[in-house]
């Protein structure tokens, strides 16, 4: 083809049924630079990414221009617009271990690509997608299921699908969501070399991170609208607008470090703790100790068994060596917890003030008890009257923390608890809960898959071997234990 | 809760079925008594159905049917629903050998067939109804069983029944706001379907002359009274075919999921 490269959009308007719901967005995006979207959920970001592909939920309407390649995108019919999936624009998905098909191996997963989208005959997309397996790292994968591979692995397999299917231009729709810093560079080093091979590339994030190790261009997202745009890095570095300069300062690495607490009466306390999951031991060995008002993190890759060594604390599952014991002044209802998806964590058919009217019954709670938290964790009295699903992740997760507060409880697990909210979300989730149990003298157990986070909040960080990516290498990871003061 | 299009047509056919059995009396035909010298009247007169082989006025005799047949499927269903659902709940939150037991007693059930089941049940009193809504309910809450058993298990695998634990909550509290909601609307569906495979079951059993006998109306053994006569009176055997079929239908159109 001999016309223009390059995706071109100008004055990009999506309107619903509520009103316009993105306006005035233009841009160029040129083969081999990035272009980046940063933005908070619900800014616009994803709907921007969904009317390039043509893809836009029932009821939304995009008017403006999108050119593709010389061709105007928006007048065609969807049938066409289709046709240009996979051949043309690809889509990585967000969740791809979710969006691979679970009951097949991952190489024919590509080679189908191959074989049935550019009619390959079999053999030769056999050696195609070796050659691409090769390529990204993932030799003695392509015989495994998605759920035999790890996630950055399964972001690879998908990432060699829509190389196979050969589009020029690729669409990433936060492609490092719960993915940990390690993973989150790779993911990102693929990103950057798919625009080095001389692909166009569109990422949607909310991670600064992210936006600086693509480099090319970044345009950020507010409410429906463009609110700055520049070059990468030094739209970071010296960011214009407020709401940019409020989201690179909400990144963990940039936060002030939490005031040291010193640590009373013993609260949990574990020694020689050892487990195992699916033959492979996460840890052995352990001791741990937390104490009264303390702030103590647990760091790791994903997988490396953090999660279940603060469930084991908390008595929620058993150790398979060793031993773990409360204080004596921990009373039955001590040990609380935060959920990392805090939609799981609360009965759905159930408006949250009910739910919160019965626990205080339950305990025999004076009532006033929430009314007096809700203005302490900036939440309005109007949601109590919704469901869980009704309210933001943010708000959700504010309101477990409500929910164990009124407990009282002496030691506080916070289970990844804020990594599924926006970073302006998280920094004020997280400045709630620090401020919270600082008032209470409560101890805080945090996990984090972010190294930066634990080291600003906790006194101690407690680093975990890394057996994230591994999953089904079967690495051993080695029981390190790093008591760290800060 | 919204009602569905598909939803309402059930609804609608279920409702013109009970209504036609209750309404069907204030004809005032008595649907067992016989007059040979009506025998297979056509649609019309003091007979706006017509009448069966024996002269009894069809109109009575199918209300009656319906009646006998919507009363029954509603109890079998329901003496299947209650105890299935509240044993799936059991089961899911006790664990262990009750689970086990449970689970090993709805195997042993399902692995039978559930006509045989009932035909088994019903031979120790032929004629008699009480076996066959023995039978009946014997054979159809294993689904219940399994349905609330599994979502129940799933349910109380989730965080948010770990996170009502933490906070004190007991067993009662995690049945009616976390495993209750989630099994209620599965259970509803799964009834209207059981009170489906009633009414066919009953029908099916009556015509091979199991359970429901001459003279009682049944709409079963209404059509193998009715079978010889289909060249005479073919809108006679047709119709309890219908009321069948309409009452099925409008009870798995009322149990259809809505898919948002």
């Amino acid at each position: 083809m001999t016309a223009p490269m390059g995706l071109i959009v100008e004055d990009l308007r999506i309107t619903g049924p509520e009103g316009v719901l993105m306006r005035g967005a233009g841009f160029t995006l040129r083969p081999g630079e990035p272009l980046v979207l940063l933005g908070e959920t619900g800014s616009g970001k994803s709907l921007l990414a969904q009317a390039v592909m043509g893809a836009l939920p029932p009821g939304l309407r995009a008017e403006g221009r999108i050119v593709l390649a010389g061709r105007d995108l928006l007048p065609l019919p969807p049938r066409e617009r289709r046709a240009l999936w996979g051949r043309c624009i690809a889509m990585l998905p967000q969740e791809p271990w979710a969006a691979l098909d679970p009951a097949m191996r991952a190489a024919p997963q590509v080679e189908e690509v191959d074989r049935l989208v550019h009619g390959r005959p079999a053999a030769e997309a056999r050696r195609r997608t070796a050659a691409r397996f090769r390529h990204l790292g993932l030799e003695g994968a392509g015989g495994r299921y998605p759920f035999q591979l790890s996630g950055g692995m399964n972001q690879r397999v998908a990432l060699a699908a829509t190389e196979a299917a050969g589009a020029d231009l690729l669409i990433a729709d936060e492609p490092t969501k719960g993915l940990d810093a390690d993973l989150r560079d790779t993911a990102g080093r693929l990103l950057r070399g798919e625009a080095e091979a001389g692909r166009m590339l569109l990422v949607i994030t909310h991670d600064v991170a992210l936006a600086r190790l693509l480099g090319g261009r970044a345009m950020v997202m507010l409410a429906g609208e463009v609110i700055e745009e520049g070059p990468l890095p030094d739209l970071l570095e010296a960011p214009r607008h407020d709401y940019t300069r409020r989201l690179v300062g909400a990144e963990p690495s940039r936060w002030a470090p939490w005031p040291r607490r010193a640590a009373g009466r013993m609260v949990v306390e574990a020694r020689g703790l050892g487990k195992r999951l699916g033959g492979r031991e996460l840890f052995g060995g352990l001791d741990l100790t937390v104490g009264e008002g303390e702030v103590v993190a647990i760091a790791g890759r994903s997988g490396c068994g953090k999660t279940t060594l603060g469930n084991l604390l908390l008595g929620l599952a058993r150790p398979d060596a060793g031993m773990v014991r409360q204080g004596g002044q921990v009373g039955p209802l001590g040990l609380q917890k935060l959920y990392q998806d805090p939609l799981a964590a609360f009965a759905p058919s159930q408006p949250l003030g009910q739910g919160l009217a019965e626990l205080c019954r339950r305990h025999g709670l004076a009532a006033g008890g929430v009314a007096a938290l809700l203005p302490r964790l900036r939440l309005a009295p109007a949601l109590l009257a919704r469901r869980p699903s009704e309210v933001s992740g943010g708000e959700l997760q504010r309101f477990g923390l409500l929910r164990a507060l009124l407990l009282e409880p002496a030691l506080l697990f916070a289970d990844e608890a804020t990594s599924r909210l926006d970073p302006l979300m998280q920094q004020e989730v997280m400045a709630l809960l620090g401020e919270a149990a600082a008032e209470r003298g409560t101890a805080l157990l945090v996990v984090t898959h972010e190294a930066a986070l634990a080291e600003k909040v906790a006194g101690r960080v407690v680093r975990l071997g890394a057996g994230g990516e591994a999953g089904a290498e079967g690495a051993r990871p080695a029981p390190e234990l790093a008591g760290q003061g800060i | 809760m919204r009602l569905s299009r598909k939803r309402l047509a059930g609804g609608l056919m279920l409702a013109a079925v009970a209504a036609f059995a209750l309404l069907g009396p204030l004809h005032g035909a008595d649907p067992l008594r016989q007059n040979l010298s009506d025998a297979l009247l056509p649609p019309g007169g003091a007979h706006p159905l017509g009448t069966d082989h024996l002269g009894r006025d069809l109109l009575a005799r199918l209300a009656a049917g319906a009646r006998l047949s919507f009363g029954f499927a509603l109890l079998a269903a329901l003496a299947a629903a209650v105890p299935g659902t509240l044993l799936g709940l059991l089961a899911a939150l006790s664990g262990g050998w009750t689970e086990r037991l449970l689970l090993g007693l709805a195997d042993a059930v399902q692995a039978l067939p559930a006509l045989l089941l009932v035909v088994l049940v019903t031979a120790f009193a032929p004629g008699a109804f009480l076996p066959l809504y023995l039978g009946l309910a014997l054979a159809l809450w294993v689904e219940f069983f399994r349905i609330s058993r599994n979502t129940a298990a799933g349910v109380l695998a989730r965080p948010q029944v770990e996170a009502a634990r933490l906070l004190g909550f007991g067993r009662w509290h995690i049945l009616r706001r976390h495993l209750w909601p989630e099994v209620a609307p599965l259970a509803a569906t799964l009834f209207a379907f059981a009170a489906g495979t009633a009414v066919t079951t009953i029908a099916a059993l009556a015509f091979i002359g199991v359970a429901a006998r001459p003279p009682v109306p049944e709409w079963g053994s209404m059509m193998t009274e009715l079978l010889p006569y289909h060249a005479e009176a073919p809108l006679a055997l047709l119709l309890p075919g219908m009321l069948i079929f309409l009452t099925v239908l409008g009870l798995h159109l009322l149990a259809g999921r809505e898919r948002a």
